[in-house]
């Protein structure tokens, strides 16, 4: 190929081999510069108990992490903000997020597969940590490692809120501690209050009582004042419908739109278990009794006054109604007002959103006996590691999940993009105090008298089932209660059909 | 021009009237290869297809007699995730769905697709119009499926906008109602595929034999005789390729699914395929999952058997009556 002397003493190449060559050499570069891009890489200088904060946090300087989350507030603003940390620790963390079914299934293929591409997940408690519980670190070894940096305020259940680290933390066993709780999502009530004034005449004439939202509001008092808005809208008034469900494609929130309204009438559950640390043996359901087949009905008749479009609409979807201002309440998630507080894309924003708890059960709905409660539930969102990972690459992951579920961190996050602490010290910053009365810089603050004063206190607060099983769970009530709603079977039928597949699913 | 041929030690001696011709073929070209010469070429391709194919389908087998989920270790179940199949109602359901997705889908396209086929074939304007036709194909199904997400959305979908003007829908969006939310998928299917249906058609439709048109209009036959007893007998294997591709698409196809309807509402959408990825990749029941997939898999493996010999049939009939 080249030009070799006569008298040479060394071998030519000849142009097949080099290009033999050449091509063997690109293959592996590639191969190589694939996986490191797409894996996590380790750098480590050891450390000492005995040395300094500052070694301690840079240990691992020069490593990567990759960190698999929801695409909600808090994964985003830490991502805006992940040079605060590179700075700290020297360690590059790659934030991938999207919805959460997805992260579901990616973490579920990793994990499951003996892998460590995402030796940081986010683990929402009963879609992701129920099931797959199997594959995530104990952090208590870290905890209690004393060459790793650790939070000046702990991690013990007093610093979060009231259960959010039983929700997320402990699944089947409190042997190990399996996430901290990096974000929050609580039901409350969303209304508007401009319209609850301006029919509030109306509605009196002909309900005899008072059109407004408190804690005492119950699902009956819900019920009227959709059937009052929908009679509105058909006698051709210029209004929104009164109220739309939990829908769409999102199974996991449509369980929690009916639980809710089933715990609030004599705190029903749907297993015979403790919520606070699920069961891999769940045993046969409650679905079918009398009070499932009672709330049922009466889920049923909101829907047929609800939005018409309503079985379309799923989470987020149903904030776009509410934004747009097609419809006057809503029962969503506290991360939400940030969003409906808008005013560049809000029509409900300018304060004509009020925020109450949850709707209370009505008295004469209950058949099991149980109290009326307000009922709320939620998802906690952990942050946890894979145990797949190497030690080293388990080390430095913690270092970052102690990073991410600072104080530091959610308040920073609460000022910035909308997130929702769990760590109750965020609350007490004189700024947070301040933002939960309007004029607030914190649009989440307007809704933490509802959710963390109210709705997570106990008798309200309902965590829901942690089951391996819950995602076909979720699937199955969504489906039969669909049916159900769209009137292809009787809200018996519907109970019926969800017990029987939901003891299969369970082997009962 | 005569020809005569006469093979020779090194090659083959050719006269072109009178004047002989030597074509030289080198000794190597005569030397007929062994198997193991062929075996050898195809072993590349064998090693990737084993790789990529083979190893996963018994892998598939092997997680079918086991139960495999979401958390550690697994245990041999026998023929249980096969026989809980029987008792499965929305493994039923799924099937019929399925057939009645990929029959609407496929008599659309072949209706339409045709038709169009025949508008464009010697049109003035057909290259332009069968580059604009093909445009929706060109699109990932995942992002045509969130396009007309959009588009058929009750809040903001133009579609929706559109046809509630026009008083064919009301507020309810057409994936919001288990009456319509079907027919959602099969018009995106349409919109997405019939070109292709087009496209397959109008290559066989340049294949017909002018002389057989010509002739049959001479008999007097009118353009559509022309084209029932002439053109469709004459592209029914460009057909069956269009079909079996369709088919099979169908099949396997789930992103405009999972996209606009995700299966819902109650199920009216929840085609097998569908099904399949939720038992799989939602609920992690690897086992059962694979057990569903089997059963696709054999029952796509027949029907397009079938297919092939019910479409064969008239094609080489065709064949025969040209030879």
């Amino acid at each position: 190929m080249f030009n070799k002397p006569k008298d040479a003493i060394y071998t030519s190449i000849s142009r097949r081999r080099f290009l033999e060559l050449g091509g063997g050499v690109a293959s592996a570069l590639g191969t190589g510069a694939i996986a490191v891009g797409l894996n996590s890489v380790m750098m480590r200088t050891p450390v000492q108990a005995a040395s300094s904060p500052e070694a301690k946090m840079k240990q691992y300087a020069g490593s990567k992490l990759v960190f698999m989350s929801e695409n909600t507030p808090p994964s985003f603003a830490i991502r805006d903000k992940i040079k605060d940390f590179y700075d700290a620790t020297g360690i590059t963390v790659e934030i991938l997020t999207d919805d959460l079914p997805v992260v579901a299934q990616k973490v579920g293929i990793d994990m499951k597969s003996g892998k460590a591409d995402f030796p940081l997940v986010y683990s929402q408690d009963k879609p992701i940590g129920a099931p797959f519980a199997d594959y995530f670190a104990d952090l208590s070894k870290f905890i209690k490692d004393d060459t790793l940096p650790q939070d000046p305020e702990g991690y013990g259940a007093d610093v979060w809120f009231e259960n959010f680290l039983d929700a997320c933390g402990y699944m089947y066993t409190r042997d190990k501690l399996m996430a901290f709780p990096y974000d929050a999502a609580v039901a409350l009530t969303f209304y508007r209050q401009d319209l609850f004034e301006k029919y509030s005449k109306d509605f009196e004439k002909e309900y005899k009582y008072r059109m407004e939202f408190t804690p005492k509001t119950t699902w009956k008092n819900v019920l009227d004042y959709t059937t009052f808005f929908k009679k509105l809208k058909q006698a051709g008034q210029d209004v929104p419908y009164g109220y739309a469900q939990h829908h769409g494609t999102f199974a996991w929130t449509t369980q929690l739109d009916i639980q809710r309204m089933m715990y609030a009438h004599g705190q029903w559950n749907d297993f015979k278990i403790d919520d606070r640390l699920g069961s891999q043996k769940p045993g046969p359901t409650n679905w079918g009794d009398a009070q499932s087949v009672e709330i049922m009905k009466r889920f049923k008749e909101l829907a047929d006054v609800s939005h018409p479009d309503n079985l379309a609409n799923d989470t987020l979807q149903l904030n776009t109604v509410y934004q747009s201002g097609q419809i006057a309440m809503q029962v969503q998630y506290h991360e939400f007002a940030a969003s409906v507080e808008d005013e560049q894309k809000s029509k409900a924003a300018g304060g004509k959103t009020a925020y109450a708890p949850c709707p209370l059960g009505e008295a004469s709905w209950i058949k099991n006996g149980g109290k009326a409660v307000n009922g709320t539930n939620c998802g906690i969102g952990g942050i946890s590691i894979n145990k797949n990972a190497s030690e080293d690459i388990q080390r430095a992951a913690f270092i970052f999940a102690t990073h991410a579920v600072s104080k530091k961190v959610q308040y920073s996050v609460l000022t910035g993009l909308g997130g929702t602490p769990t760590r109750k010290s965020v609350l007490a910053e004189p700024d947070v105090v301040a933002a939960r009365k309007r004029p607030s810089k914190m649009p989440n603050a307007l809704t933490f008298e509802a959710v963390y004063d109210y709705g997570i206190k106990d008798p309200h607060f309902v965590l829901g089932p942690k089951i391996p099983e819950n995602n076909e769970y979720f699937k199955i009530i969504h489906a039969e209660t669909q049916k159900c709603v769209a009137g292809k079977q009787s809200p018996e039928e519907a109970c019926k059909a969800i017990k029987k597949q939901t003891d299969n699913a369970n082997d009962i | 021009m005569t020809q005569d041929k006469t093979s020779a030690p090194d090659g083959v001696v050719r006269y072109v009237d009178g004047a002989k011709v030597l074509d030289y073929l080198p000794h190597a070209f005569n030397v007929k290869p062994s198997s193991r010469y062929y075996f050898w070429l195809m072993a590349p391709a064998l090693i990737v297809l084993a790789a990529i194919s083979i190893y996963p389908f018994f892998w598939l087998i092997w997680m079918s007699l086991h139960n495999v989920g979401s958390s550690a270790g697994e245990t041999f179940a026998g023929l249980k995730n096969f026989e809980k199949l029987l008792t499965d109602d929305k493994f039923w359901n799924g099937w019929i769905l399925l057939f009645q997705y990929s029959g609407f889908c496929m008599f659309f396209e072949i209706g339409i697709g045709v038709l169009l086929a025949v508008i464009l074939n010697g049109n003035r304007f057909e290259n332009v119009l069968v580059t604009i036709f093909l445009m929706p194909m060109m699109m990932a199904p995942a992002i045509a499926g969130l396009v007309w997400y959009y588009l058929f959305n009750s809040t903001f979908g133009w579609y929706h906008w559109l046809l509630q003007s026009l008083g064919i829908l009301g507020e309810t969006s057409i994936i919001g109602s288990t009456d319509t939310a079907m027919a959602g998928l099969i018009i995106v299917d349409i919109w997405q595929w019939t070109p292709l249906i087009t496209l397959i058609t109008l290559a066989g439709m340049k294949r017909v034999p002018r002389d057989q048109l010509e002739a049959n209009m001479v008999d007097g036959a009118s353009a559509f005789r022309n084209f029932v007893s002439i053109t469709l007998p004459n592209i029914f294997p460009f057909l069956l390729i269009g079909i079996m591709l369709r088919f099979m698409d169908n099949f396997r196809f789930i992103d405009v699914i999972l996209a606009l309807t995700g299966g819902g509402p109650a199920d009216s959408t929840n085609v097998l395929p569908v099904y399949l990825f939720d038992v799989s990749f939602r609920y992690f029941k690897l086992g059962r999952g694979a057990a569903i997939a089997l059963t696709l898999l054999i029952v796509t493996i027949i029907l397009g058997k079938l297919l092939v010999r019910v479409f064969e049939g008239p094609a080489s009939k065709r064949t025969d009556m040209g030879s």
